[in-house]
């Protein structure tokens, strides 16, 4: 149970940092960010996305534009603004500190 | 074969069978229970509903076909992920969502008609299953109460048209208490299935020509019945409630009008029984709160009926809620009143006065409907007094069989052999005082003409003075051995004696007369 506490917490935050990542690559559309999401074997049901890109646009860091689609209802493609951009490089430096860190840890354990 | 609806979702229509809409609905609702605690509910549940549509837009256009079936649902729902795999991800704290009463994992049963168990209607079956009790204890019970002046057929009717039938999955969950959530209705639906699955294999084993019912036949008489009252009745209800209109909106009219007549001629002593009792200073609120809780319930079935002759739409919520507000006003003001005329009954007063009687041996008691002018009389009908006085009112023959009996004569043996007459006035009041003051006011006409005594048939109230249970008991005490000729007429006003218990049944139409003995009066014959 804690373990899996642990598990769903740094599974969060990474999620977070994925999502902005795969999305600073270009205009992108939510079921294409659960495809690739699905590859990194990061993601397990797709409702789980959607709560956390509204959240992220009202945090101001995506905006999203609505393109017709052949097949079903229009579609939201996402963007970073600058803001996200901003954001998603504070979060490049978090990750060089935590994956240091991590690192820093597992070798001094071998020693 | 199975029934399909057309659904919006995400702007686009989807053909869908019926069972799994049921499902998708429920996944649906527990997606916005779930995230309605959060501001932007709205926006997230819209970009599930916009994803679905397009998964199901692909999956018709990939496998060709036109319907989407239980199975599709399931798949969306696997790839969407429950409720339960929201919390475990969610940002905020899952326990808010536990706390939302609206999303109650056991369920909240509800009362509904179980037709697929039933006897009849399935009112017991569906009684039982709210009630958790053993149907059959219960069909005992109803069919009992049927033996007791029909009154459990009348209560069977009335449940039958006012429980509504569990027809979708979700309510005949909801009528077995079972939670209306993913999980139950999984359980639900592989209950179903098996037992379908047993009935199939049973079926196989007993296929005659009588396939296995599992309902019996009244139930589907009842069925048909049912069916046949909603094409049919609804043109009877139709009618119905045309009729109820018009004759609704009539009495509305009348009763508006009358009431305008009352307060417009309203006079205590000069009007009919129940309506005097009502105090002069308070009678035009009372009548107006009688009015309004006589109307409000009457124009709401008024409302009520245009809305089922016409299909109209529900009546405004504001506009009902205001209705209720004043008839309950309206209401409170009219129990306040009453309350009052209650107390106005409290307190009880009476004066007794002797008037001498002439000595006669014999006496001919009689009603007399002309009455005196008193000098009161005089002035309520602005006499001049001093002209009129002696002069008789021919009163006609109207008795008011509304009021309650208020003259009571009474003949009893004199212990001093000499006759004489009292007359007690009686009335009632908020306290002695006003009881005594009505007491009063109260008029009563007793002449003696030589050996003729002639009584009033009414006592009768000064102007503008209430009904106070003004009375006037007369006692006449008669010396023993005098005669007594009693009119027929004064019979109702007689106590302690009946006319009618003179003789026997033969002799009732000849000549009799009254002798007062020392055990009282007694009847006799002249022959």
């Amino acid at each position: 149970m804690i373990a899996e506490n642990t598990q769903t917490q740094m599974r969060k935050g990474i999620l977070e940092y994925c999502v902005l990542l795969i999305i600073s690559r270009g205009e992108i559309y939510a079921s294409d960010i659960i495809g690739e999401l699905k590859a990194a074997k990061l993601l397990v049901v797709e409702g789980t996305l959607y709560p956390l890109l509204t959240r992220l646009k009202n945090n101001g860091l995506l905006s999203y534009n609505w393109v017709e689609s052949t097949s079903g209802p229009p579609r939201k493609y996402y963007t970073l603004t600058r803001e996200g951009t901003l954001m998603l490089s504070q979060l490049d430096g978090t990750w060089q500190e935590l994956s240091f860190a991590i690192a820093q840890s597992k070798e001094s354990k071998k020693n | 074969m199975k029934k399909t609806l057309n659904i919006n979702i995400g702007n686009s229509i989807i053909h869908i069978e019926e069972d799994a809409c049921d499902l998708l609905n429920t996944y649906l609702i527990e997606v916005k229970q779930h995230f309605g605690k959060s501001a932007d509910d709205f926006e997230i549940v819209s970009d599930i509903e916009n994803r679905i549509a397009e998964m199901f837009t692909e999956m018709l256009h990939t496998q060709q076909k036109q319907v989407i079936e239980l199975a599709d649902v399931q798949m969306v729902i696997e790839l969407m992920g429950s409720v339960k795999d929201f919390e475990n991800d969610s940002e905020e704290a899952s326990s808010e969502t536990y706390s939302n009463p609206n999303f109650s994992a056991f369920g909240e049963k509800k009362l509904y008609r179980d037709t697929d168990e039933a006897m009849v209607a399935g009112v017991c079956a569906g009684l039982s299953h709210y009630l958790r009790m053993d149907v059959s204890i219960l069909r005992v019970i109803a069919v009992m109460t049927v033996f007791l002046g029909g009154s459990g057929l009348l209560a069977y009717l009335i449940l039958w048209v006012s429980i509504p039938k569990a027809n979708t999955r979700s309510e005949k969950m909801a009528m077995k208490g079972e939670a209306v959530n993913l999980q139950g209705f999984k359980r639900n639906f592989e209950e179903e299935l098996s037992n379908l699955r047993d009935n199939l294999r049973t079926a196989g084993d007993h296929m005659g020509p009588l396939v296995k019912q599992s309902r019996s036949f009244v139930a589907e008489f009842a069925e048909v019945l049912g069916a046949f009252m909603q094409g049919a009745g609804k043109t009877i209800l139709k009618f119905i409630a045309v009729i109820i209109m018009i004759s609704g909106s009539l009495a509305l009219i009348a009763a508006v009008i009358s009431v305008a007549a009352l307060l417009g001629f309203w006079d205590a002593s000069t009007t009919i029984f129940p309506l005097n009792i009502v105090d002069k200073g308070y009678f035009t609120p009372f009548v107006i709160a009688v009015l309004i809780v006589v109307v409000v319930p009457l124009l709401s079935l008024i409302l009520l009926s245009i809305r089922v002759a016409f299909n109209g739409r529900s009546i405004n919520r504001m506009f009902s809620y205001t209705l209720l507000l004043v008839w309950l006003c309206a209401l409170s003001t009219g129990i306040f009143y009453v309350a009052k005329i209650g107390s106005e009954f409290k307190e009880d007063a009476e004066f007794t006065q002797n008037i001498p009687v002439k000595s006669y041996p014999a006496y001919n008691l009689s009603i007399d409907r002309s009455r005196f002018f008193s000098k009161e009389d005089s002035l309520h009908y602005q006499l001049n007094s001093s002209y009129y006085t002696g002069r008789i009112i021919q009163d006609d023959e109207r008795v008011n069989f509304n009021a309650p009996r208020n003259v009571t004569i009474r003949i009893e043996k004199s212990e001093n052999d000499v006759p004489s007459l009292t007359e007690s006035y009686s009335s009632q009041g908020v306290n002695f005082e006003t009881a005594l003051y009505h007491a009063k006011n109260i008029h009563y006409d007793f002449v003696q003409k030589d050996s003729v005594l002639k009584f009033s048939p009414e006592l009768h109230l000064l102007k503008n003075t209430n009904w106070r249970n003004q009375e006037v008991e007369l006692v006449l005490k008669v010396p023993v051995g005098t005669r007594l000729n009693i009119d027929r007429d004064l019979d109702r006003y007689l106590q302690g004696y009946s006319l009618w218990d003179c003789g026997d049944d033969e002799r009732r139409d000849e000549p009799y007369y009254g002798v007062m003995t020392v055990d009282g009066l007694k009847c006799k014959f002249d022959q």
